[in-house]
């Protein structure tokens, strides 16, 4: 494990104990499910032999009892789930920052995603959680899990058709920045959409609101679009030192990465593929590698305070 | 005939179009000059606070003092050009620089609130000028680009629009300003 707390013992007392439990679940799922296929088994069975009605007592009476297991099981899971955020996610963060706690029903509230100007489309469906918050040095930070998706309603000969598309899924990260500023700055990833869009707003016709901003570190001009209310403001944020932090933070996102810096406090989106900070059900917690990736993530979102500097406060904001 | 006309309107609407796009270009550069001017008004005002404070604690630094508020008024005195103005601030910058080390002789100035305040207000509006040189740049090579390249060349030959030098960053400008290297904190 990165942060080699393995050998921390009261951690593995722990992870010892909700060991019983994980096999709990993870047998009353298996169980559950072994239940229902068995039911469905004697009902495709009883049909080939021609006796339908026992097949449909079977799967009824099995059904039932399946659905009865996987529901316990579930429930239990729910319980387990928040212990192991509580007490092993919590943990670890204890162990990288005395200042670091994790609420796992708390997040990025969607008002807040809203009024950060990350993405251009709006969520019709929204879900945020485990919200770790803390403190690296004199920055104050906090960053969740957060998933937002739009819809779209297309007519179709039976009807309307809804169809949900994701606008964002991965861990938002915020931090309070080191800088006075009172416009908004943002930054977002240069596809072909967000070219021509500011291409045209250059060169034709702006719609108001926030201009480009061109700046002059080509390699930070070719990976990302630059919006802002006050050119000079945006080039006070964005020095050609904060540039290059920025772009080295991108290289190691799988995914290009978003900022935004507004109301004192600056916006980063980090895209990713799964959702961490789960409890495994059906991979042992006595696995010495359990662990790894959330711990990974975890030591990730704590040094970008570092890595952009935010402790350095000289510039007239304590 | 009609056609004639219809190409005759059309090159006029063009000829409009980029006339319009340069003089935008243009008001841009001006504007983001005289938001350097603004931060350096900015940054000149504070000079007679940060005097008043540094003369209370030293009696060693009365030179540089003197150089200081001298290169301060020559610059607000108002009929020196754009370009005296930015060679003046360069020197004060870097007058200030020198004192802003030679402080770390006196513990008792090193802690005054007010000069810590100073401190502060003295590299934000530092960087603020870099962001504005460099926004003023930006507006600059923007224009440039426009009356170089075709087809504007060919408007802003006809219409003597001509080019305007970048503003050189001095060499401090371009890496970021470094507590440690500032005050050795």
């Amino acid at each position: 494990m990165a942060l080699g707390i393995e050998s921390n013992t009261a951690l593995q007392q722990v992870l010892a104990g909700m060991e019983d439990q994980r096999k709990n679940i993870a047998s009353g799922q298996k169980k559950g499910y072994l239940f229902i296929a068995g039911g469905v088994a004697i009902l495709i069975l009883s049909f080939v032999l021609g006796f339908p009605i026992p097949g449909f007592i079977g799967i009824v009476a099995l059904g039932i009892f399946g659905g009865i297991k996987l529901s316990s099981a579930y429930s239990e899971q729910s319980i387990y789930r928040n212990q192991y955020k509580r007490d092993v996610i919590g943990a670890a963060l204890k162990f990288l920052d005395q200042s670091l706690t994790i609420t796992p029903n708390s997040g990025i509230g969607e008002h807040e995603f809203r009024h950060c100007q990350l993405f251009n489309t709006d969520p019709d469906r929204y879900s945020t959680e485990d919200l770790v918050t803390g403190t690296a040095g004199k920055t104050d930070f906090y960053f969740a899990e957060v998933h937002a998706e739009y819809k779209t309603v297309t007519q179709t000969k039976n009807g309307t058709r809804t169809e949900w598309h994701e606008i964002f899924k991965g861990i938002i990260f915020v931090a309070d920045f080191n800088k006075n500023f009172n416009g908004v700055t943002v930054v977002r990833p240069k596809d072909f959409g967000a070219a021509l869009g500011a291409w045209f707003s250059k060169n034709v016709f702006s719609f108001g609101g926030n201009d480009v901003v061109k700046l002059e570190n080509t390699d930070f001009d070719k990976t990302f679009v630059t919006h802002g209310s006050d050119q000079v403001e945006a080039r006070y944020i964005l020095t050609p030192v904060m540039m290059e932090r920025i772009l080295n933070l991108n290289h190691q996102s799988k995914y290009t990465i978003s900022l935004s810096f507004i109301g004192s406090r600056m916006y980063i989106a980090f895209p990713l593929e799964r959702n961490y900070f789960e409890a495994p059900v059906f991979k042992s917690l006595l696995d010495p590698t359990i662990m790894d990736e959330d711990i990974t993530v975890i030591k990730f979102m704590y040094d970008i305070v570092k890595e952009l500097d935010l402790n350095t406060r000289i510039w007239g904001k304590a | 005939m009609i056609i004639v006309i219809i190409i005759l309107v059309v090159i006029f609407l063009i000829g409009i179009f980029f006339y319009n796009l340069l003089i935008a270009k243009k008001n841009q550069v001006i504007n983001a000059f005289s938001a350097i001017d603004v931060m350096l008004k900015k940054r000149f005002d504070l000079i007679p606070n940060l005097v008043e404070v540094v003369k209370q604690y030293t009696n060693y630094e009365q030179g540089t003092l003197t150089k200081i508020v001298e290169l301060r008024s020559r610059a607000t005195s108002g009929n020196i050009s754009n370009a005296e103005k930015a060679e003046l601030d360069a020197q004060l910058s870097s007058s200030v620089k020198g004192l802003m080390v030679n402080i770390e002789n006196y513990p008792d100035l090193k802690s005054n609130t007010n000069f810590i305040n100073l401190q502060s207000t003295w590299t934000e509006s530092e960087e603020q000028i870099a962001a504005a040189r460099r926004t003023y740049n930006s507006a600059v090579t923007d224009y440039n680009n426009s009356i170089m390249m075709f087809p504007g060349s060919l408007f802003a030959g006809m219409l003597n629009f001509q080019p305007i030098a970048v503003l050189e960053t001095a060499a401090e400008e371009r890496k970021n300003i470094s507590a440690k290297e500032l005050f050795n904190n």
